[in-house]
């Protein structure tokens, strides 16, 4: 289905035919911040937001989940019953980052069923970016503030309408399904549509990943790890707020004769993550779990999966207390 | 600024020189607007990179206690610990005093640069005057005004003291007590110690009080971010982290939130210097100063102690027959 338009006068009207059939998440004010959020009845969307403070992972791998149960008669696997979730407005950065979980959580081999089920019943309308912040820079990792690779509807805000571009065919069918809501786009919501996908991407700072993975392989043992990481608190501050970050610790709660397992995320720049029975700790001082989490991500990640598993949102970046940057990082890496 | 700027330079080539120093932590320029960010300076030629601006949040004392690891922990040549400089604000010094009394770190291996202080840009005090636009640029101009553009060109001038940190607008002490070397400036008034915000907090009633708490930290991500930004959470591993047992549960839960929060908040009173550190560092805006405000100010009213003043001792270590016994009730 080709693109299609809903004036900003009959959203409304168009969410609450959506809301009818599925769960609607779309960016609203919470405490006085745009949250991805599930629609409320008396919710507006906010649409003037770069981009959520947490990324979208969360959405699919929940940061505490139920996957079990366990009494005397054995295991029952809980598997997610949420059915089908419309996500509307995650930034083409984020998205990107869904189709590296996938890799991770869809492997051939070893399908996650938690997250394959969320993942079948997601419907991913992204919402293209106007205005790229200053720590973004999605277009030297692959991605693009317009870019559509992933997503099941890209939208575009044109001020006075939203505009809708099949991607997929989930996202074709979705448009299909409300079609008596959206319109033909005039020349003119075109032009801007164009306009938004042309000028966005002129508007980032790029960095230059190029040869970054066997510089890294390289330089293992380089002095420079120390070194950057010597103001790093330990925090879990961006692996948390990383939209790729999916590592996970499982947690058991007993209670007399049953209990629950639950999965929950864990943070590698936490000691406990790679402490052993033993006590010994492999990655024991701050600066080896820092260079961890880089070679993770541009280097373990490119060997495995082939892919840069760093979608540029740059929310590490802007959230580190002490303005760590991982571009500096990758820069320095590369000076070598 | 520029000439506070000029002197801690100065004043650091001159420790390195003098050899009074191994280590110096002090603030070198962010790769980001309203931010600068902590540098270690190891040789006199690196002293340039340091700046002082209304941009240096955070506690450097935080990074104190892991440069005194404790005997076991050493080692095993038993190197001297190394001599440490610090360009300590006034929160900085009542921090480094708190460690020298819980004996974290040794007086006689640190070096207080005391820095005066005029107050630090609050990031969010900056977005919430600038309508959403993301500051692309915050300069301080004449008379402590200052001048921010926009993303998308917004331009705002305005006084420091409505987008400094609500810490540094109640900061009891902004010239750095304890100062082995004193840099010259002029620092903002020490404001009269008020609690308004918590005597508001104490006159809800207690559904009211839960729920705002229970709200506030329904929202933590877990990140710890709060704690590592903290000089007061040296423990070797936090209760939270330990498994053995595992006194609390790891993901975010209402119950297990609340746990962690209240262990943390508890174990601030009477140590709590109020310089925020946790709050800048939290990225979910979380209003943790209320709630250790509120424990500071208890143990304010009940003995008399206030922390990082360097001649009172911490009301755990002391015994006095006078002492506060009200909060004993009978079971």
């Amino acid at each position: 289905m080709a693109a299609h338009v809903v004036r900003k006068a009959d959203l409304k009207k168009f969410i609450n035919a959506v809301k009818k059939k599925n769960t609607f998440l779309g960016p609203v004010s919470r405490k006085g911040d745009v949250t991805l959020a599930v629609v409320g009845l008396d919710d507006e969307l906010v649409l003037s937001y770069s981009n959520f403070k947490l990324p979208p992972k969360t959405l699919l791998f929940p940061k505490n989940e139920l996957i079990s149960t366990y009494d005397d008669n054995g295991m029952v696997e809980v598997l997610p019953s949420e059915g089908e979730v419309v996500i509307f407005g995650i930034r083409p950065c984020d998205v990107l980052s869904l189709l590296h979980l996938d890799k991770v959580f869809l492997d051939e081999e070893f399908v996650d069923p938690y997250y394959q089920e969320r993942r079948r019943n997601a419907v991913v309308v992204a919402l293209a970016c106007t205005e790229p912040m200053k720590t973004c820079y999605c277009t030297s990792v692959g991605g693009s503030p317009a870019g559509e690779e992933g997503a099941d509807v890209l939208a575009f805000d044109l001020q006075d309408a939203l505009l809708f571009e099949g991607c997929s065919e989930k996202g074709r069918a979705f448009m299909k399904t409300y079609a008596d809501y959206l319109q033909k786009p005039t020349k003119a919501d075109l032009a801007s549509r164009n306009k938004i996908s042309s000028e966005a991407p002129k508007k980032i700072t790029p960095i230059n990943v190029t040869g970054l993975t066997d510089k890294l392989e390289e330089h293992f043992e380089s002095s420079l790890w120390e070194e950057s990481a010597q103001p790093c608190l330990g925090c879990g501050v961006c692996t948390f707020t990383c939209p790729t970050c999916h590592c996970f610790g499982l947690h058991d709660e007993q209670y007399g004769q049953r209990g629950i397992r639950m999965r929950v995320h864990e943070s590698c720049m936490f000691p406990s993550y790679s402490l052993e029975a033993s006590g010994h700790n492999p990655r024991n001082a701050n600066w080896e779990r820092m260079r961890h989490r880089i070679m993770h991500k541009f280097h373990s990640t490119v060997r495995n999966f082939g892919d840069i598993f760093c979608v540029g949102c740059g929310r590490c970046i802007a959230n580190c207390p002490v303005n760590l940057d991982i571009r500096e990082t990758v820069a320095e890496v590369l000076h070598e | 600024m520029d000439r506070i700027e000029q002197r801690i330079r100065e004043a650091v080539k001159d420790l390195f020189h003098k050899d009074r120093v191994d280590l110096v932590i002090g603030f070198r320029e962010g790769s980001l607007p309203l931010k600068s960010r902590p540098v270690f300076v190891r040789s006199e030629d690196m002293a340039d990179d340091l700046v002082w601006n209304a941009f240096c949040r955070g506690n450097l004392a935080v990074y104190l206690p892991k440069l005194f690891p404790p005997q076991p922990q050493r080692d095993e040549d038993k190197k001297p610990y190394p001599k440490i400089g610090l360009v300590a604000k006034g929160c900085d010094a009542r921090s480094i005093i708190g460690l020298i009394k819980e004996h974290q770190v040794h007086r006689d291996n640190v070096v207080i640069i005391g820095t005066p202080c005029l107050g630090m840009v609050d990031k969010e005090k900056v977005e919430a005057v600038m309508d959403g636009d993301a500051a692309a640029q915050c300069t301080e101009g004449e008379n402590g005004i200052f001048h921010i553009t926009g993303i998308s060109g917004t331009k705002k001038s305005v006084p420091g003291e409505e987008i400094f940190a609500d810490s540094c607008l109640e900061c009891p002490c902004p010239l750095p007590e304890e100062a082995d070397v004193q840099i010259e400036g002029e620092s903002r008034k020490p404001a009269a110690k008020k609690y308004e915000q918590v005597e508001t907090f104490e006159a809800r009633s207690s559904e009211e009080r839960w729920q705002y708490f229970v709200d506030e930290i329904a929202t933590c991500i877990r990140c710890y971010a709060c704690r590592q930004a903290c000089p007061n959470c040296y423990c070797n591993v936090c209760f939270t982290d330990q498994t053995k047992p595992r006194w609390n549960g790891p993901g975010d839960d209402l119950s297990d939130l609340m746990l962690f929060h209240i262990g943390r908040i508890f174990h601030q009173a009477g140590r709590c210097v109020e310089c925020d550190a946790c709050v800048h560092a939290c990225p979910m805006g979380i209003d943790l100063r209320l709630f250790t405000r509120k424990l500071g100010r208890d143990v304010e009213e009940l003995f008399e102690y206030v922390p990082g003043r360097p001649e009172e001792q911490p009301p755990l270590c002391v015994f006095r027959m006078d002492d506060n016994q009200d909060f004993i009730t009978e079971p």
